[in-house]
């Protein structure tokens, strides 16, 4: 770049240069002229001046090429250290398949292990002289980093920057001719390529070999990721596989691999150089990205959406080079379907080709029916309400792996004992995510402080996490919800009321059925942003009370008592639940009802809408949960989740707000939480 | 409808308090539930809870094993109400320690080395341990039939239990009178550890509650 301007400058400075020593050629030799009169003219200050003159000009010059000099030296130990970045950028490279591929091994066998039952396969599976790296492992991945991490220093040393990757990473392309079809790809490429090296710096830290069961969701993947023609197809991946099993046999065959490079380079000067060590890069990144997504289950997932385009790049990349590259380049496809991978768990419940739910952790420690559970607004937590006059805090990351491989068990990191009475509701606080609210047959409602995720269940009894206690409520609380630092509770004492929990006088408004005065309210939902209560009743109506005012601005009759009733979170839509087997939804503002359906073969209890409104949660007494498509009202899954105690089954039902999980409460004493 | 709706076994959300589990008793023949021990036992308490005799008394054919295994978990369930009601005035300060009588400083089995922990730290944790262990999936995995080897279990905590009665009568009798006026639980529980010899006789060393009438006794004298 600096070349040609350096040059243009310089020849313009010598031919000004020149025209001025012509000028004064030109007036010193025409002296018998006419004109001579004019070198007349010449004073001692005037020549002065411009020897002045001209010598600053050159002293000028002279700097800029020290400067150009200056650059061109810089420029040449950034090649250098480029290469010896490269180089070392490689020998990594063909440390990780090392890596990969034990891992690979390692996981085959324990696959056979689980599918067989038979540890004696594994050593037929593997060769003797594999078993002593299970050893030295750790410390060589310690090492490893250590390198990884001196490598990544020394990169960003000599300015091997994103700026940088981009550049190459279009001459690559340029030079491929494919610019003209991916122009706008490319953006969203380059872009992909700056996250994942930036991921670099975070992945480092990460554990490399967890590839626990990911398999089992390749189908999932292939079908899920949207770019039909880049993504893998289930034989792809197969095929990928066993590639990968060729290299495996190929492992003494690594050091060749250098050698075919380095030829490479010599042979086609830059370009081919060039190509390799970008698509070294491309592997380098993926690995990164595939021990990033592993680590934190796809927590970035959105940000690597495109990274599903890069098999495509490289493939072509790589369509020049020979065999061994084009296998590395199948390694990096490997690793993407993994990552995209991390991406469908992460966005799960916004797509709409979702899984389906299977159970994953049982929280058995309540000794009598669960009536509610609620999950922590952001972390991966839930409480549940028993019975037995008990609340239990659960981190569902702290987990008891069970023996049979049914699911995994949690045990409970705290126990909130205030209650005299079974406890029947529960809400979880919005927006302090720190506390939660429960009500109970004994008529209060408590206010609790959450003790941290990191408690131990064995620690000293602290009695601040007991918060204010609302006494107001006469008979049992049955429901509550809360929205805005607000909460409202509906109790069998004929009242719903609304709360700011926390103030000196924390009773906002009791709502009444004033045309009733017998009715009970058998649960209520925020409604309408938190202005509006809905309220439903044991004999079956609905109404619709305006918080402001506190008088009911929506009356609705049905016949068959009502359980349940949420409001949808984005659309004026209240959905209830009966103890006829009905779902039935209503127009939250004609009061019209807009769909009723025989959701359950006995009576419907829990009702929970996903965050974004799309799906319904529904549990019953008939042992069953349900998930239903709210946009065609179609049951999308249906599991058998609890037993019966008496005539109750399944008493709740909830929807993580943020993360892909559901759960169920059942009369059994258990909780069931699916992913 | 309404009758069809009373006649299920069901809590409806917005009963009233006095309707909560009121509905008629179902002999324990008919209940097909794989937890009818449980529903029986509750049932049968929730009758009177005075009746000792009946809510004992096992029904013919039935595993003494999950006999025993479900009147623990109703204990411990029951429990909890003691240890809600001693919260309030049992604090670290006032029993540093777990104690009955003088005689003896129970540490809790709790932690990786048992800790002297405080009397009410004692009384949470061993309930919670309990409430893990009777739903521990390895040695209850099942709610009608109990491997003898987990039956033996139920012995450690019925001593640790114990003590929570003692610890409650010993210190803090006010609360423990109130508490087995209503529930007749320490009563329950003794008649029980005693009828399926599951703890031995002189680890009770709380006086026969029939014999002494309640709250009268001077409070000096259970301190002592």
């Amino acid at each position: 770049m600096k070349i040609p301007t350096a040059m243009d400058d310089s020849s313009v400075s010598h031919h000004n240069g020149g025209q001025v020593g012509s000028q004064i050629g030109v007036s010193v030799n025409n002296k018998q002229n006419e004109e001579s009169s004019q070198s007349v003219q010449y004073s001692i200050p005037g020549v002065l001046h411009f020897i002045q003159h001209e010598w600053a000009r050159f002293e000028l010059e002279r700097s800029q090429w020290e400067v150009d000099r200056a650059e061109f030296e810089a420029r040449i130990a950034f090649l250098q250290g480029e290469r010896k970045g490269q180089e070392n950028l490689k020998n990594d490279l063909v440390r990780r398949i090392k890596m990969l591929e034990y891992a690979l091994k390692q996981e085959r066998a324990k696959f056979h292990k689980l599918k067989y039952g038979v540890e004696l396969q594994q050593g037929d599976m593997r060769p003797p002289p594999e078993e002593p790296p299970q050893e030295p492992e750790p410390a060589e991945r310690a090492q490893w980093k250590q390198g990884r991490q001196l490598i990544k220093q020394y990169l960003q040393e000599i300015g091997y920057t994103d700026t940088i990757l981009d550049v190459r990473s279009n001459k690559v392309r340029t030079l491929l001719g494919l610019n003209n079809e991916d122009q706008g790809e490319e953006t969203s490429y380059r872009n992909c390529e700056k996250q994942q090296h930036y991921s670099m710096n975070t992945a480092l830290s990460r554990k490399m070999y967890d590839y626990g069961a990911k398999d089992q969701r390749k189908t999932g993947v292939s079908q899920g990721s949207g770019y039909s023609d880049e993504g893998l197809s289930v034989q792809e991946t197969a095929a990928v596989f066993a590639n990968f099993e060729f290299l495996a046999n190929q492992e003494m065959d690594m050091d060749e691999i250098d050698d075919v490079e380095a030829k490479q380079m010599h042979h086609a000067a830059g370009k081919q150089g060039e190509e390799v060590d970008h698509e070294a890069d491309e592997v380098l990144n993926e690995l990164n990205l595939l021990t990033a997504s592993e680590a934190d289950g796809g927590g970035q997932g959105d940000e690597y959406a495109v990274g599903v385009k890069y098999p495509t790049g490289t493939a072509a990349v790589t369509g020049e080079a020979d065999e061994k590259p084009l296998a590395l380049g199948e390694l990096a496809q490997l690793t993407v379907s993994n990552e995209s991978e991390g991406y469908d768990v992460a966005s799960a419940s916004k797509e709409s080709f979702r899984k389906t739910w299977n159970a994953k952790y049982t929280l058995r420690s309540h000794f009598d029916g669960v009536r509610a559970l609620a999950f922590h607004p952001t972390e991966a937590a839930l409480v549940t309400a028993s019975e037995d006059h008990t609340l239990k805090l659960w981190n569902l990351q702290r987990t008891v792996p069970a023996k049979k491989s049914a699911g995994l068990d949690v045990e409970p990191l705290y126990t909130f004992r205030a209650h005299s009475a079974p406890v029947l509701c529960l809400a979880m606080g919005a927006p302090r995510s720190e506390e939660c609210f429960s009500g109970g047959l004994d008529g209060t409602i408590r206010v609790w402080n959450l003790p941290p995720a990191t408690a131990d269940p064995y620690d000293p009894y602290d009695p601040s996490v007991q918060g204010p206690v609302l006494r107001e409520h006469t008979d049992a609380v049955w429901s509550l919800a809360s929205a805005q630092g607000r909460l409202l509770s509906a109790s069998a004492d004929g009242t719903a009321r609304l709360w700011a929990p926390r103030t000196p006088r924390p009773l906002l408004c009791t709502l009444r059925d004033e045309l009733s005065a017998a009715a009970t309210p058998a649960a209520a939902d925020f409604a309408d942003a938190a202005t509006r209560a809905a309220v439903v009743y044991r004999d079956g109506n609905l109404l619709l009370y305006d918080l402001e005012t506190g008088q009911s601005v929506l009356r609705v009759s049905c016949d068959s008592p009502a359980n349940r009733v949420r409001s949808h979170p984005t659309l004026p839509l209240l959905v209830t639940a009966h103890e006829d087997r009905h779902i039935r939804f209503w127009d939250a503002v004609s009061g019209r009802c807009a769909h009723a359906m025989v959701a359950h073969l006995d009576a419907v209890t829990g009702l929970a809408l996903d965050p974004n409104g799309l799906f319904l949660l529904s549990g019953s007494h008939d042992c069953s949960v349900r998930l239903w498509n709210l946009d065609t009202k179609t049951c999308v899954q249906e599991i058998t989740a609890h037993r019966k105690k008496f005539d109750e089954s399944i008493l709740d039902v909830a929807f993580h707000p943020l993360r892909p999980y559901i759960a169920s409460a059942g009369a059994d004493g258990l909780a069931k939480v699916f992913v | 409808m309404a009758d069809v709706i009373l006649k299920l076994k069901r809590n409806r959300p917005g009963s009233k308090a006095k309707d909560f589990c009121r509905w008629p008793d179902e002999p324990f023949e008919e209940m097909d539930s794989t937890l009818a021990v449980q529903q029986f036992i509750q049932q049968t308490i929730r009758r009177d809870p005075a009746n000792l005799e009946a809510i004992l008394k096992m029904p013919e054919a039935q595993d003494e094993g999950v006999w025993k295994y479900e009147h623990l978990r109703q204990f411990c369930m029951e429990l909890n109400g003691l240890a809600v009601r001693l919260q309030s005035e049992c604090n670290p300060e006032t029993c540093p320690q777990m104690t009955a009588t003088e005689q003896w400083i129970f540490l809790c089995a709790a932690h990786k080395t048992p800790k002297e922990c405080p009397a009410i730290d004692y009384t949470r944790h061993t309930l919670d341990g309990a409430a893990c262990l009777l739903n521990s999936n390895k040695y209850f995995p099942s709610r009608v039939s109990i491997k003898e080897s987990s039956v033996a279990k139920l012995g450690s905590v019925c001593r640790r239990v114990y003590r929570i009665f003692s610890h409650a009568y010993f210190h803090h009798r006010a609360i423990f009178d109130a508490f087995e006026k209503e529930t007749h639980l320490c009563k329950r529980f003794t008649d029980f550890v005693t009828k399926y010899s599951i703890i031995s006789k002189d680890i009770l060393i709380l006086p026969k509650l029939d014999d002494e009438p309640p709250i009268t006794q001077p409070v000096g004298e259970s301190e002592a």
